[in-house]
């Protein structure tokens, strides 16, 4: 197979190159090691590059192509998160605790992605457990964000957010336990779909906070992660959390346009419970005249303060995440970095009638957002109240501290996806959040896609 | 809009967090009890915030989804689960159902495995990377050029 790689491709440009034979798998895995070991040095979005196996597995699915087989992930190349076990590859969570941890089995989404075809490129950055970071003292560096180095890159999914900004990987795995994959999809201007709970399989994944983690996928545009989103849902019976839904085609699904859908705005939240930059607030108005120009009709919605969601939130983490790691952090508490230990260990001195009384309005708070969706299809927000902050600036009491816009949606239970909205005067991605009902992530893919291309945000990448 | 949580939070005196600490089993250096100290405040002061005086009628968060009896449909995801990891022939155990209804650890553990579905060829490539001895050759494999299959700094 012949053909030059494109400089930048997303995941359904490659697919459908591969599919014509117009590119071969093995090319384009060899262009992107290239870009990884030329761009990464400056980003650390990588922990580990799994070359040899990249190319081999590349090798395999160019021979697939050729014998006639087709899927759209056939020789795509991603990466994961390093909280998603890799049969045989270093899993670290980014932790010295985990330093050496070489698991036996692929988690079931990687088992998923492989049986599709895709190849891993490697493991990516992330926060030490998806809660410690950024953190200066671990082995590896935090990643750092594309659009200006300086800055940070959202997290805890920072790895991946970095590396399909970057163009290094045409997508990526990320989870979100209280917004680990739309922070960094909006502080590195990509998509990224926190779905329904129980949709994708956990297993494999390792967990912060049971109660509140969800895996899923991230990549250039809404499409990326639908035709990702495919793959990856569906019932697993080994994980308690999961459940049996029908098949929905969520590629196919983006398509149909969004005239008459009703759009919720929830203006509250970035006005005055988390106050937004000016150009936050100007790239909404812009979004909801787009989705305007598209046939939705937008209005008002009200939800509970973004302060309530997250109190739920930090403590439901804090406790989880203390439980789950208490035995190790008696025994190795200074292999730990700071920033974990700021934000764990505060978990110990929570008492189990607090912990209940969270999980408790935690039930409120779902049955209350649920609601909100008698009214409308969909709600709109921001995740965040401006474009990345520096990488310098980050607190490790962050998350207790300022509360984080995108929590509500892993404590509502709700699909979640952020797509970019629009770009700063400084050239900064800015993102917009679109959140749906339970199990309507396929309206939720289809806003993100159907407005990614009346707003043309994906045409811009960062200089690098 | 519920205050602001480092307003809220009580302050916490040295010997209330020593307590705390001695309680929770923990040994920490004085740097990190300060560090504690400030998680802490703003963590008491989220829990503040939350309700805790409810009607006691109030159903509990959590559901339990327990085994159906043996012959029972499965109705929930976690029952689906239950009953494909049951074993497929054990005459002893149909011998005495309430045997095999009681959620019991051990029981468990011995069960076999769901069994898979029948595999694409992808999904075939897939399972046989998944096998330990696949994965070995995957380790095996893993690649000693300059910038793979190592720690970045």
């Amino acid at each position: 197979m012949k053909g030059s790689v494109p400089p930048f491709l997303t995941i359904a440009e490659a697919g459908r190159l591969i599919a014509a034979k117009r590119l071969s798998p093995v090319e384009l895995v060899k262009e992107l090691l290239a870009r990884i070991e030329t761009v990464d040095p400056r980003l650390n979005a990588f922990l580990l590059v799994t070359e040899r196996q990249a190319l081999a597995e590349a090798r395999t699915a160019e021979r697939a192509v050729m014998a006639g087989s087709r899927a759209p992930l056939l020789g795509i190349p991603l990466a994961y998160k390093d909280i998603y076990e890799t049969a045989g590859v270093r899993t670290t969570a980014h932790s010295r605790i985990l330093a050496d941890n070489v698991p036996k089995q692929d988690a079931e989404t990687v088992r998923r992605l492989h049986a599709e075809g895709v190849v891993m490129l490697g493991k990516l950055a992330t926060h030490e457990f998806a809660i410690g970071g950024p953190a200066f003292d671990l082995p590896w560096p935090p990643a750092r964000n594309p659009w200006d180095t300086r800055r940070f890159t959202g997290g805890s999914s920072s790895g991946s957010g970095a590396a399909v900004a970057a163009g290094m990987a045409l997508g990526a795995l990320g989870s979100d336990t209280g917004g680990s994959i739309r922070l960094p999809a909006a502080y590195c201007g990509i998509a990224g779909i926190k779905p329904t709970p129980g949709l994708v399989s956990r297993r494999g994944v390792i967990p912060l906070a049971p109660s509140l983690d969800t895996a899923g996928p991230m990549a250039w545009t809404a499409q990326d992660c639908a035709i990702l989103l495919d793959a990856l849902a569906g019932h697993d019976p080994l994980d308690p959390a999961s459940v049996a839904v029908p098949k929905v085609s969520y590629a196919g699904a983006i398509a149909a346009p969004v005239k008459g859908l009703r759009v919720g705005l929830l203006r509250r939240f970035y006005e005055h419970d988390v106050p937004a930059s000016t150009e936050m607030l100007q790239m909404v108005n812009r979004a909801v005249a787009t989705l305007k120009g598209l046939g939705c009709r937008v209005d008002d919605a009200t939800l509970p303060a973004v302060q309530e969601y997250n109190a739920v939130g930090r403590v439901i983490i804090s406790s989880e995440a203390y439980a789950l790691h208490e035995a190790t952090l008696k025994q190795r508490l200074s292999d730990y970095s700071r920033a974990f230990r700021v934000r764990v260990l505060a978990g110990a001195l929570v008492r189990a009638a607090d912990y209940i009384a969270a999980q408790r309005r935690r039930s409120d708070l779902i049955a209350i957002t649920a609601q909100a969706f008698e009214k409308f299809d969909v709600l709109i927000a921001v995740p965040t109240a401006g474009a990345a902050p520096m990488l310098t600036e980050q607190r490790p009491d962050d998350g207790f501290s300022r509360p984080l816009l995108t929590t509500v949606a892993n404590v509502a239970a709700i699909p979640s996806m952020v797509v970019c909205g629009g770009f700063t005067t400084a050239g900064l991605p800015l993102g917009l959040e679109i959140m749906g009902p339970a199990w309507a992530d396929a309206t939720v893919l289809r806003v993100g896609h159907q407005f990614e291309q009346a707003a043309g945000t994906r045409e811009r990448r960062p200089e690098l | 809009m519920p205050a602001s949580p480092a307003m809220s939070a009580p302050p916490i005196s040295p010997g209330e967090m020593q307590l705390l600490l001695s309680r929770a089993g923990l040994v920490l250096n004085p740097g990190q009890v300060a560090d504690l100290v400030l998680a802490w405040r703003q963590v008491a002061g989220l829990i503040a915030s939350i309700p805790h005086d409810r009607p006691l009628a109030d159903d509990m968060a959590y559901a339990f989804h327990l085994a159906p009896p043996v012959g029972a449909a499965a109705t929930s995801p976690a029952m689906a689960a239950a009953k494909r990891q049951q074993p497929i022939a054990r005459p002893k155990a149909a011998a005495r159902p309430k045997a095999a209804v009681r959620p019991n650890a051990k029981a468990r553990a011995k069960r076999k495995p769901a069994a898979p579905r029948a595999p694409t060829a992808l999904q075939a490539k897939a399972k046989a990377q998944a096998t330990p001895k696949a994965a070995a050759k995957r380790k095996a494999a893993k690649p000693v050029g300059r910038k793979t299959a190592r720690p970045r700094r």
